[in-house]
Order: C-alpha cells, then sequence, then structure tokens
C-alpha cells in the first residue's frame, strides 16, 4: 500500500494529520482545515461582524499555523495552539484598523446609565434557551469592544486575565466591558422578544 | 441592600462571588434575581456562536494556493508498483456526479424564488410556489425542512469517498451541518414571514450548502 493510499484509508486522525502536515502532504493540510474552519471562521465572524474581513482573517490564521506546523510539538492541544493564534492574528488586525476601544471611562458612564433602566423595566423574560439567529444578531449589534471582550469571554472562554494580556487591558476594564455587553445583549434580546410577540 | 446597591456589584455576583448581603438580596428581590437569572442565561448560550458559521470554499482554495505556492505542500510522488498502468485512461469516477453543481444551483435558484415571490405584497397560494422548482430538481422547500435532499447528499458522499475516504466523514459533518443551519434558518424565516433579515439568512445557508458540493465536486472530480 502507498503513502498516498494509506491516507485515504479510514478517517486520518487529528495527530497523523498533523504529521503528515509537517511532510508537505496536501490532503493532511485539508484534513486539519476541515476540522478546525469553522471554530476558527465563527471566531473571526464573531469579532469582526464582517463576512469578507473575516475570511481573509481566517485565511492568514491557517496560513501561519501551516508556516510554523513544523514547529508544533504537541505540548499543547492543537485546537488551542490554533485558536490562540487565530485570536492574535484577529487581535492583530483589529489593532491595525485602530478599533475604538471602549474606554473604561466610557464603560463607567454607561455603567451608571444602564442599571437604572433595569430598575424600571417591564419587558418579557429571558428564560429557556436564546434561539442562536437572534443571539449571532445581537452580538453582531453590539460596539466592537464589547464584542471583542464578550466573544472572548463567554464564546471562546477564556479567563478575564488572559483577555487583558491579549487585549492590552486591564482584568477589571475586561470585567466591566463583558458585564455592559451581556447588559447590551439582555436588552437588545428582550426588544427582539418583545417586538416577536407584538407581531400578530 | 438596595437595588442599586447590589447591581454597582453585578458583575462580581454573575462570577459567583457574592456576599452574604447580596445572597440575601437576591433571594429577597425578584426583580434582580431575574436580572441575574438573565445575565447568566446570555453567558450560558454564547458557546452555541463557537462554530457557527462557515467560510466560503474560496478560502481553502487561496490557503491551498498559498501553501503551494510557498513549497510547503509537495506533490506526491506516484511510485505505482504495476509498470504500463498508466496506458490505461484513468477512470473518471466524478463525472457521473457532475450534473450535481447545476442542480444545486438551481436548486438555490428556485428557492430564491420561491422566497421571492412569498415576499411580495400579494400573497401566492403555497401550492403557486412550490411549483417553481425545475423539472427533474430536488428543491427543498421551507414546508419540508428536514427532507433535507437526503439522496443527493448520499450520491456526493459516495463521489467524495471513492475518490478521498478520509474526507468523507468530513464532508457528512459538513452536510450534516449546513442543513441543520438551514433547518435554524427556515424555522425561523418561517416564524415571522415579514423579517427580510431572516430570508436572507435561510438564502444564505442554502448559498452554504451548494459551496459545500461545489467544493467537494472540485476535489472530487479529477
Amino acid at each position: 500500500m502507498t503513502d498516498a493510499r494509506k491516507l485515504q484509508g479510514d478517517k486520518l486522525s487529528e495527530a497523523e494529520a498533523i504529521e503528515r502536515a509537517k511532510q508537505g502532504d496536501g490532503e493532511a493540510f485539508e484534513v486539519l482545515y476541515s476540522l478546525h474552519r469553522r471554530r476558527v471562521y465563527s471566531l473571526c465572524l464573531r469579532m469582526t461582524a464582517n463576512t469578507a474581513e473575516a475570511e481573509d482573517l481566517t485565511q492568514e490564521a491557517f496560513l501561519q499555523l501551516f508556516r510554523k506546523i513544523a514547529t508544533f510539538r504537541g505540548e499543547s492541544a492543537f485546537s488551542t495552539w490554533l485558536h490562540r493564534m487565530a485570536v492574535n492574528v484577529v487581535l492583530m488586525q483589529l489593532r491595525k484598523k485602530s478599533l475604538p476601544v471602549v474606554p473604561l471611562e466610557e464603560t463607567l458612564e454607561n455603567e451608571e446609565e444602564a442599571p437604572k433602566k433595569e430598575l424600571g423595566a417591564q419587558d418579557p423574560v429571558l428564560s429557556g434557551s436564546i434561539d442562536r439567529l437572534r443571539l449571532q444578531r445581537a452580538v453582531e449589534a453590539l460596539p466592537p469592544g464589547y464584542r471583542r471582550i464578550f466573544v472572548l469571554h463567554d464564546v471562546e472562554g477564556y479567563e478575564h486575565n488572559e483577555i487583558a494580556t491579549m487585549v492590552g487591558c486591564s482584568i477589571g476594564n475586561s470585567k466591566s466591558q463583558l458585564h455592559k455587553a451581556r447588559m447590551k445583549l439582555r436588552e437588545s434580546l428582550k426588544t427582539s422578544r418583545a417586538e416577536k410577540a407584538a407581531k400578530p | 441592600m438596595n437595588c442599586a446597591e447590589f447591581q454597582e456589584f453585578l458583575p462580581d455576583v454573575i462570577d459567583g462571588d457574592r456576599t452574604v448581603e447580596q445572597e440575601a438580596h437576591l433571594k429577597s428581590c425578584s426583580m434582580c434575581a431575574e436580572l441575574v437569572a438573565e445575565l447568566n442565561l446570555i453567558a450560558r448560550e454564547a458557546p452555541q456562536l463557537q462554530e457557527f458559521a462557515e467560510p466560503s470554499p474560496r478560502v481553502w482554495n487561496s490557503i491551498e494556493l498559498a501553501l503551494r505556492r510557498e513549497g510547503l505542500i509537495h506533490e506526491p510522488v506516484i511510485n505505482d508498483p504495476r509498470p504500463g498502468l498508466e496506458l490505461v485512461p484513468p477512470v473518471k469516477r466524478g463525472w457521473t456526479l457532475s450534473w450535481l453543481v447545476p442542480v444545486a444551483a438551481m436548486a438555490v435558484l428556485a428557492f430564491g424564488v420561491f422566497v421571492y415571490q412569498r415576499n411580495q405584497p400579494i400573497a401566492q397560494p403555497p401550492q403557486v410556489a412550490s411549483s417553481v422548482p425545475a423539472p427533474g430538481t430536488s428543491v427543498q422547500t421551507p414546508q419540508n425542512p428536514k427532507n433535507v435532499n437526503n439522496t443527493d447528499d448520499q450520491q456526493l458522499l459516495d463521489a467524495v469517498g471513492s475518490r478521498s475516504p478520509a474526507m468523507q466523514a468530513q464532508y457528512a459533518s459538513n452536510l450534516s451541518n449546513v442543513n441543520a443551519y438551514i433547518r435554524d434558518a427556515e424555522e425561523s424565516a418561517q416564524a415571522d414571514p415579514n423579517d427580510e433579515e431572516a430570508q436572507q439568512i435561510v438564502m444564505d445557508a442554502y448559498e452554504q450548502r451548494a459551496a459545500v458540493y461545489e467544493l467537494a465536486l472540485d476535489r472530487t472530480l479529477p
């Protein structure tokens, strides 16, 4: 059996694909891409809210990964390695674009504003589960700074100290922006639910 | 402790870092309890966005081109043990399924016509809309979201499997995901037929499905 045929046998595992990719096997690269493309692209899309930009960043993240794959020794999970690289690519791009970072002052101002709204709120209760499409739209509508922290923390599962290092802000700022993002999402989802309920 | 004092420390409360006083307020105040529950719900539901979207086939094509250009992908050396085999013309396994590309494109087009007609001010009877698809195509309609071209999918997977078994499971997963996306999008569009954005998402979902077909056949055809 030739190497090519071995490759095309049963499903190629990620570990095998990594080893093959190190040897320059095109199909192994494609297997790795297929395994992780949705996660990486979704991250890029959530962070940029722009499909064309998200595709370009996905491409860049995978290219960086594949260029460095020979240095991957397996000490950490491949997905963690790739994911961190994707996050770095996206954050670098956002910095190049001079994304307006939501300053702490603005966050604090809004903090005073938002809870007041809650005290008199008579909106429908958010319960059960949230429709994925509506959640997606609400996240896309967040201000870029809030969206970035929300995606990194609540969607991707990074801790505040990691986010602070990656983004270059304080842990307190990360916590504050996350809270503001959730409050805005809550408001947006409630409005969306109320509009839906009001329609005949 | 009143609501304003409680909400001042809401981020810590959501993280589960609560004082006895905050805990007591949470138990006694239904409004703050509701607020905390809703913020927790958002945090809990957020990971469902982790693998929500699918990049277009253009992305892999560009990556592959770049990898080849940079010499990271080495062309395989064919070392067939049977001399003379090259005299036999290669069997083109993929050609019999090449019709799936236009069929998938027609399915998307027909569904677009369906959505367009449904959005017209004058209501169209459902049977008129469902008669739009071209003859010979198995077009998915919103009335039948769960039966998403299973035969076509299977034929496609067979074609992929015959050419590249390693990728078959991946394409099966892709199709499963995109079909689930279509179902989600259609349910959302059906819940609110006047929501143009939801209709657009349905169209996008079908385009993604056509893109999966295109990519699979592109990789499968010799």
